[in-house]
């Protein structure tokens, strides 16, 4: 029996079993990932451009964000999520920051850290124009904090 | 010494594969291959003898938990969320489709081939003394995959699977004392609801697997024990004159022929140890005709992996698995049939509740469990065994016909029909 | 065997490798990613240059859902239907065309299937429209989809389906309760109805079903009505309505369309006009509504709604439990109504009478309500077939004074009556009286037997 030839046919079988483990793998981590999310969308519409006002920002608790409308240079949409340890923060119009309630962290209003332990500026969401005219959110894209969008009105 | 070397070495601790020691270490220094022997007799291999059903069956269960632990990951065992994610696992779960039609289908295969199993191991009377009780644990397995394949059954929480189990738990009820009692422990309620899902999951992922798992094991070491796998002795008696050696029965009665045993042959440590001795039988021929496990076992057994993952894998690609509309106990379909490898039991409980259900199944069990201890013929050969086969042949077809006729030929009300109503599809 | 076995090992796992393959290509390319990228081709001809139509061609392709608690479902339609909210995609094919009219029931928290059936949690087209064995709700076709309006508003009528209104009123005045119960109230010979739009969503079905019930029910004991294409219509509409939608707390509240024809249909159930009265035309016990609803704005009606002690304490108005939508139909009606109104609501409902007429007139609407009609015919006139029954079908209440005293029908109607059989070798006569002790009070049956007894037609006299 030809031993050596044996030998190198059956490891050949076991590297091709090797690949397909490693093919599956890819698969396994694919088949892990979720297609669907059983949580609210990421991308969500808010409203007409009129129904929000000028002056101190809107705040939408279950989006947990702050709509800003500035008459001329347009909206924003900043997280009310602090950076620090995710507690909602609120605005307050005394002194135009934002407080966080856990452990005191302060934001200006463009986002950037005054004072706390919060360790990067707020995060400000990209809001376009939806084909409707509604205003669409979308948190998966960041933007910088001097991110406005003009709508005619 | 190199340090890379020196690490390779902690970790892979035998001699190279190209010697023969090398091929000794690399099966019992392991702790995974271990159970099998450094050396195999040739007669062991032989696919026409065991067509390696014990080893299909072993996949098929591995295959299963594989994907049964994928689908657990989207799978919720409550009412009505466990249909919703039936769908999901269709519609949005990439390769949910294919996972659950290869847990439904080696399911399915697993049933079949450990009852072929045991059909194999009793033509072949591997049954025979001292394998008594591993026959025993084989038919515990034969119904722990029972269960496995009956808990699993009620999980997509669809009609099919809703009045199958009402079915196949009222079968269950007409036990007489502790009928109606399991009924109520598995279904923890009076009816097929939240509680019963649950129970059947727990038992289906976690208690059932477990107490196969543990009896798999013991089922393997006493294959090793009481010799190895199964090998066709008859035809080497027929073959060769008796040169057989028994080593360590409790007397000649016991043994085929005794004769002193060789003074060439040595024993390794683990062969002979304080305690009960190893039943072995073996003939001087064979001794010569023994090869190392590795490559020739081992290559053996992955083509068996190969070959059942290949097929389990082209099944699943072409047929889908079956759902219903969602679990509705106000509509009972008609016919409500239960699983089909319980459907000969449901077809003689339409005849005879007490007598088909409980009493007839019962007898049946117990009669498989006693065939060791009551067949007192020390042959294996088929020529001398024709009444024990003649028997055997019968109880398996009397089952397949018995599953065959529920199957294909009851309809609504449990009438009989031509079966090719089935096709046509007019219920 | 021996040599050949690494090849034969090394083959079989190309096989599993390739069938490994397989079954990721067939994972990979589902339909849905076919259409969306198509969408997003068109989206890109309206782009306006180059490199913002290269960023809607190569956008991501995902499965996108409305997660509904609320209603218990999940839709994912807008994974294919993606120019549902999207104006510039009026004439865009399917299914990228836009939804008109759809305002307030958007996707986001409506779904569609809601409305148009099918099967949400799919992303195929055919098991998403539900056009597959096993699941019991298919697209509704065009013209029934308004049907689903009345899955959620149940009261009062829907503008733009008077369908669902017509319905209603078929049903309650053609005797259907005295086969079919409908929220606990009604007969057992046929089905129980409170779910029929839940089990049977097949309009189609329904239709023919009301036409001619024994053309599509073999053997029904149902009979023809002789249902006019509207009428028919107009009831399959009513029992696609018919689902026990569970809702979450908004769509309860928001349930209610606040028209002015739901105020009017609770101003007369809650009878204001026994003291209001409506530009001049009512009762004088309280003012005049019409004047009041020009004098305050809605906002303080709503609060006198919820609360007369409120603004008049000691005011004998009582504080109706009054839903919110239900108060704005009200003040609606209220904005809007005329003499004319008032006096054809003071016309249709029960004049103060003598107590005979009253209690004739009572027994009259408790005969229609209880669907008494269904068997006994809108002129007492019977005749509905009930073969083997001696007489061969259900008789004429005309002449019950020849044969029964006015106690012995009320014993009649307290405790049913089976028929008697012309041959006990046939089977027993499928329809019978059942009796009403549970459903019905003794005074109520009691008037029964006054408006009957109102209608009886006496022997001739010889």
């Amino acid at each position: 029996m030809k031993r050596r030839s044996f030998v190198s046919w059956g490891t050949a079988g076991l590297v091709a079993v090797c690949s397909a483990i490693g093919v599956s793998l890819g698969a396994v981590v694919r088949f892990l990932t979720p297609s669907v999310f059983y949580e609210p969308p990421q991308t969500f519409k808010i409203g007409n451009p009129a129904d929000f006002s000028y002056g101190p920002p809107t705040f939408l608790a279950e989006e947990k964000i702050f709509v800003f409308r500035d008459p001329e240079k347009g909206f924003a949409v900043a997280s009310a999520v602090c950076t620090h340890l995710g507690c909602t923060v609120g605005y307050f119009q005394s002194d135009e920051r934002f407080h966080c309630p856990c452990h005191g962290s302060v934001f200006n209003a463009d986002g950037t850290v005054q004072h706390g332990p919060a360790p990067r500026p707020l995060e400000w969401f990209e809001v376009t124009l939806a084909r409707d005219g509604q205003l669409m959110v979308d948190k998966d894209r960041a933007v910088p904090a001097n991110y406005r969008l003009m709508v005619a009105s | 010494m190199n340090p890379l070397r020196e690490a390779w070495q902690s970790v892979v601790r035998r001699d190279p594969l190209s010697t023969d020691k090398g091929k000794s270490e690399l099966i019992f220094l392991n702790v995974w291959l271990h159970i099998h022997p450094a050396k195999v007799k040739k007669e062991n291999l032989k696919v026409k003898h065991t067509f390696y059903l014990g080893f299909i069956t072993f996949f098929l269960f591995l295959i299963l938990v594989t994907t049964g632990v994928a689908l657990m990951i989207y799978y919720r065992p409550q009412s009505p969320q466990a249909y919703q994610d039936m769908k999901d696992l269709q519609f949005v779960v990439y390769l949910g489709t294919f996972l659950r039609n290869m847990h439904r289908w080696s399911a399915h295969g697993m049933v079949i081939c450990v009852f072929l199993h045991m059909c194999r191991v009793f033509y072949t009377g591997s049954y025979k003394r001292p394998r008594q009780f591993n026959w025993v644990i084989g038919v515990v397995l034969f119904l722990l995959t029972l269960g496995l394949s009956f808990t699993g059954y009620l999980l997509p929480w669809d009609q099919l699977a809703f009045w199958a189990i009402t079915v196949g738990t009222n079968i269950g009820s007409y036990a007489p004392l502790m009928g109606a009692k399991i009924r109520e422990l598995l279904l923890g309620g009076h009816a097929v609801g939240e509680s019963a899902l649950l129970r059947f999951y727990v038992l289906h992922v976690a208690v059932l697997p477990a107490l196969m798992t543990l009896l798999t094991m013991v089922h393997f070491w006493r294959v090793r024990k009481d010799g190895g796998l199964s090998r066709p002795v008859w035809k080497l008696q027929e073959e060769k004159s008796a040169q057989l050696v028994t080593i360590g029965a409790p007397d000649t009665s016991a043994a085929l022929a005794a004769v002193p045993a060789s003074q060439d042959k040595t024993y390794g440590l683990m062969e002979v140890v304080t305690g009960k001795p190893i039943f072995e039988t073996v003939s001087m021929e064979e001794e010569e005709d023994t090869v190392f496990s590795y490559p020739y076992a081992f290559f053996r057994e992955g083509i068996a992996l190969l070959v059942t993952v290949a097929t389990v894998m082209a099944v699943s690609l072409f047929w889908k698995a079956p759902l219903e509309e969602l679990a509705n106990p106000a509509k009972t379909p008609n016919p409500a049939k239960a699983p089909w490898y319980f459907l000969g039991l449901q077809e003689l409980v339409s005849h005879s509740a007490l007598l088909g259900g409980v009493i007839v199944p019962t007898l049946a069990v117990l009669a498989l469990i006693a065939i060791p201890y009551i067949d007192s013929n020390p042959s294996r050969r088929p020529a001398d065994r024709k009444w024990a086969i003649r028997a055997f042949t019968l109880f398996v077809v009397v089952n397949v016909v018995l599953i065959v006729v529920g199957t294909f030929f009851r309809g609504p009300g449990w009438a009989l029909v031509p079966p090719w109503v089935h096709i046509t599809g007019a219920e | 065997m021996e040599r050949r076995l690494p090849q034969f090992f090394f083959a079989l796992s190309m096989i599993v490798l390739a069938l490994m393959l397989g079954a990721i290509w067939q994972a990979a390319s589902p339909t849905w990613k076919t259409y969306q990228q198509e969408f997003h081709r068109l989206e890109a001809v309206g782009e306006p240059n180059a490199a913002a139509k290269s960023d809607v061609v190569n956008a991501a392709l995902v499965i996108r859902q409305d997660l509904l608690p609320g209603l218990q479902r999940v839709d994912r339609c807008t994974t294919c239907h993606l120019g549902v909210e999207d104006p510039t995609m009026k004439n865009a094919p399917q299914p990228f065309a836009f939804h008109a009219n759809l305002a307030p029931h958007v996707p986001a928290k409506f779904g569609c299937t809601v409305c148009h059936g099918g099967q949400g949690l799919a992303t195929d087209k055919q098991n998403a429209h539900g056009m597959v064995p096993f699941w019991q709700e298919p697209l509704l076709p065009k013209e029934y989809i308004r049907a689903s309006c009345g899955r959620c508003h149940k009261e009062g009528e829907v503008p733009g389906v008077p369908e669902l209104a017509d319905g209603r009123r078929l049903f309650e005045t053609q005797g259907c309760r005295g086969c079919h119960k409908l929220n606990g109230v009604g007969g057992t010979i046929g089905p129980d109805l409170t779910e029929e739009g839940a089990i049977r969503r097949f309009p189609e079905w329904l239709e023919r079903h009301f036409l001619d019930p024994n053309a599509v029910s073999r053997n029904s004991p149902m009979p023809n009505f002789h249902f006019t294409k509207e009428q028919a219509r107009a009831l399959t509409f009513y029992m696609l309505s018919l689902t026990s939608e569970q809702m979450g707390t908004y769509y309860s509240s928001v349930r209610l369309i606040p028209s002015a024809g739901y105020g009017r249909e609770l101003f007369v159930e809650k009878n204001c006009i026994a003291c209001h009265s409506i530009g001049g035309v009512g009762a004088k016990n309280g003012p005049d509504l019409a004047q009041v609803a020009k004098q305050h704005s809605p906002g303080w009606l709503d609060e006198q709604l919820v609360n007369p002690q409120l603004i008049y304490p000691g005011s004998i108005m009582p504080a109706y439990d009054l839903e919110t939508n239900a108060r704005k139909a009200i003040i609606a009606f209220m904005a809007s109504a005329t003499a004319e109104d008032a006096q054809s609501i003071l016309s249709q409902r029960t004049r103060p009478l003598t107590p005979q007429d009253a209690a004739i007139e009572a027994g009259k609407q408790s005969f229609a309500r209880f669907g008494c009609v269904g068997c006994h015919g809108l002129q007492l006139q019977g005749g509905v077939p009930n073969p083997n029954s001696q007489g061969g079908e259900v008789p004429s209440l005309l002449h019950a004074s020849d044969d029964y005293t006015k106690e012995e029908v009320i014993k009649i109607i307290q405790n049913g009556k089976v028929p008697p059989v012309e041959s006990t070798a046939r089977p027993a006569a499928p329809l019978y009286m059942p009796p009403w002790k549970t459903v019905l009070t003794d005074e109520d049956i009691h008037r029964i037997a006054d408006y009957l007894w109102s209608l009886q037609k006496k022997k001739d006299a010889w």
